[in-house]
């Protein structure tokens, strides 16, 4: 019973088209096409193909028979889409409705392409993929005006889009293949263990022999009665020496693994991306003062007065700083505005305010240095 | 208020002892991945108050804010009255520990302009800011966790003066003070700093100090010797400053060759600037801006990126917490009794 009704499913109309055909007879879609109704007994490599137009399946030979001289209507009644030879394949699913809507998730991906770092908050995000997955569910079960109207949204959003969605294609091509290539370098180096695991048992196990031959001839060749003492002393020798061996590797064992040690799934941080220009010796900062130039000569009567009485300066103090300086604390108030500070400072404490304040002070309207 | 930013913080181990202030590390409290360096400054029995060098520090710091000079973060007084600094935490040491490292640091010129190239900025930041740093040396120069190296230490700090007005001479840090402060010259001006700055450039390259005097007298020996005698010639007017003395032997200015051979490290361009930086006359120096403008930048090594600068191997945070505390202005090397005689003369400012 369960076997109809998922054949009910399969033949049921999808793509929007309106055909409608019921299978009254015991023979299963799978084993005869509906076009020829050839049966499979009759043809043992029958083959159904589909066509995304409108997903009505038929076999090979029908494709072949009507496609082959160029595009034609779909032969189920009352499908009016036309179709082309090119178009068809063997549908993936054995239920076209889930091959369909699988097609339709597909397109919906590559267009709507954009991971969770191009979000600002993971609010942002979360609401981006309800979007999308509306967009789907009216894309795949809605009504044809709901269809239609995310078709139109799908389309033009893909028209404005174009750069940034290839961009993210591109981006994700680079992370399947970071992934794929750290997969296989944590196998290799799986594997380099395995082997070099091995290859120490062996060896150890080498050594070991070579040792207990080495002392079984010892022994022979001693004199009387002092083998036998020899042979008490040299077996506790030999496990404490066994014991120093065997933990060695397991030590550096440990300390090779510590710089391989890579867990699957960690979120790989992305490095920002370093535009490097040319070297700025400034470090981006510029002090043109914005609201006045300094001349080469402040002419002031005090300026002058001054000059005269410092005629001797090997102390190389520069007239031009205290100009300078003089003309910056002139100006240094402007464009600060009291009430606007107050609004920033709503919730600082008293003395980020005053630093704040003060940060202003020192440095005039370049408030984004820090 | 107080409280609310004390509260902010937990005061950790002590990172430090110097004899101007303790150093802690700390950590914020609602936060405790983010690290800081607590700096608590020492009471100071001779003087009533807070210690000049901790409003200066505090004034400077408060109001500068560049990438390459130490963040202030907060101010706050503990129980005892003591003044606490918390600034950012530079887990990395200092440049003077990776001059001095010579068998397990190695850097070149590359670095060496990037080192540069920070300190440059920093300097010139105060300058055009009208702030004299006076204490330039490798040990104030902190380096953070990314590399960036961070000029520290403004407890000798202060303002541009005007005109006229007598500032102290017994400034900056003996290896590196300018010749016109030894002569007691009491107007000047950032050219000062500038040739702190050029020292730090040579020891830099030769990795040892380059001019350790034992005394003011022996360093302008070692300066003559090195720089050349400050004579009216190269140097206008400098026989009328107070303190005007130099050895019987009159000392030539070298010339360009001399400073290759020493110094060729750094390329010519490198070179250029050097000489400049560590011109006698400082109305002849170079400022920090034109230094900036320096050819040097542009010409190849490029500066290496902050990232892979080479490390000190040391353990940076106690370099950190000896460096915060000790006094500003004096030479580390020293035995303790010529650090007791050497008092600076705050008081006639």
């Amino acid at each position: 019973m369960s076997r109809k009704a998922a054949m009910g499913g399969a033949r049921q109309p999808v793509g929007g088209a309106t055909t409608t055909t019921t299978t009254t007879s015991t023979i299963s879609t799978e084993d005869m096409c509906p076009v020829c109704k050839t049966i499979r007994y009759l043809n043992k490599d029958m083959e159904f193909l589909i066509n995304p137009e409108c997903y009505h399946s038929m076999c090979s030979n029908c494709v072949n028979r009507l496609f082959n001289d160029g595009p034609n209507q779909c032969p189920y009644a009352g499908c009016n889409k036309t179709l082309r030879r090119k178009g068809f394949r063997s549908a993936f699913f054995g239920d076209l409705g889930v091959e369909r809507e699988v097609d339709i998730r597909r397109r919906v991906a590559a267009v709507f392409n954009q991971g969770e770092d191009d979000f600002e908050t993971t609010t942002d995000y979360n609401n981006y993929l309800q979007m999308v997955e509306d967009l789907t569910f009216d894309l795949v079960f809605g009504t044809d005006r709901k269809r239609q109207e995310a078709e139109a949204t799908l389309q033009r959003w893909e028209a404005e889009h174009t750069a940034q969605i290839e961009q993210n294609r591109r981006q994700g091509r680079e992370a399947d293949e970071m992934a794929r290539r750290r997969l296989r370098a944590e196998k290799d180096a799986a594997r380099l263990r395995r082997i070099e695991a091995v290859r120490e048992a062996e060896e150890e196990k080498r050594e070991r022999a070579l040792t207990r031959e080495a002392e079984l001839d010892s022994i022979a060749q001693a004199p009387e009665g002092q083998g036998s003492s020899r042979v008490q002393l040299k077996r506790r020798g030999l496990a404490a020496a066994a014991g120093v061996n065997s933990a060695a590797p397991v030590a550096t064992a440990a300390a090779t693994d510590v710089g391989k040690l890579s867990i699957r799934g960690l979120k790989e941080k992305k490095k920002a991306v370093v535009h490097e220009g040319p070297y700025d010796p400034f470090g981006g900062l510029d002090f043109t003062p914005s609201r006045y130039r300094l001349g080469p000569d402040l002419k002031h009567q005090r300026i002058e007065d001054l000059r005269a009485t410092m005629r001797y300066n090997p102390g190389g103090f520069r007239f031009e700083d205290w100009t300078a300086q003089l003309m910056f604390e002139a100006f240094a108030g402007l464009g600060v505005f009291v009430e606007d500070e107050k609004e920033v400072g709503i919730g600082l404490e008293a003395g980020r305010v005053a630093s704040i304040g003060a940060g202003i002070a020192a440095v005039g309207d370049r408030m984004e240095l820090d | 208020m107080n409280e609310n930013e004390k509260r902010k913080y937990i005061k950790g181990r002590k990172l430090g002892e110097g004899t101007y202030a303790n150093v802690y590390l700390g950590q914020l409290r609602t936060d405790p991945a983010v690290l800081v360096a607590i700096k608590k400054m020492k009471v100071q029995r001779e003087q009533d108050g807070i210690a000049y060098d901790a409003v200066r520090e505090l004034k400077f710091l408060q109001e500068l804010h560049h990438p390459n000079i130490v963040e202030l973060l907060s101010v706050f007084n503990s129980k005892d009255q003591n003044l606490n600094l918390v600034l950012e935490y530079l887990p990395l040491g200092d440049l003077e520990s990776l001059i001095r490292d010579t068998d397990r640091v190695r850097y070149g010129a590359a670095d060496i302009k990037a080192w540069m190239g920070m300190l440059t900025r920093a300097v010139w930041f105060c300058h055009d800011n009208f702030v004299l740093h006076r204490d330039i040396k490798p040990n104030n120069l902190l380096i953070a966790a990314d590399g960036e190296v961070k000029l520290a230490d403004f407890g000798l700090a202060r303002s541009f003066a005007d005109p006229g007005v007598n500032m102290t001479h017994m400034v900056i840090t003996r290896w590196y003070r300018p010749p016109e402060l030894l002569f007691g010259c009491r107007s000047y001006s950032g050219a000062v700093d500038v040739w702190s700055v050029g020292l730090v450039f040579a020891e830099l390259i030769i990795r040892t100090p380059f001019l350790p005097g034992n005394s003011e007298v022996d360093q302008i020996n070692r300066i003559c010797q090195a720089i050349g005698t400050p004579t009216e010639d190269n140097w206008p007017g400098v026989s009328s400053l107070r303190s005007y003395a130099v050895p019987a032997e009159v000392y030539p200015v070298p010339d360009k060759k001399a400073w290759m051979d020493r110094f060729g490290g750094v390329g010519a361009e490198g070179v250029d600037l050097l000489c400049k930086t560590l011109v006698l006359d400082p109305n002849k120096r170079i400022t920090a801006r034109e230094m900036l403008e320096h050819r040097w930048w542009r010409t190849d090594p490029k500066p290496t990126r902050k990232e892979d600068l080479p490390r000190s191997k040391d353990d940076g945070a106690k370099k950190m917490g000896a460096d915060l505390g000790r006094r500003p202005g004096a030479v580390e090397d020293e035995n303790r009794g010529s650090k007791v005689a050497r008092r600076l003369d705050f008081g006639a400012k």
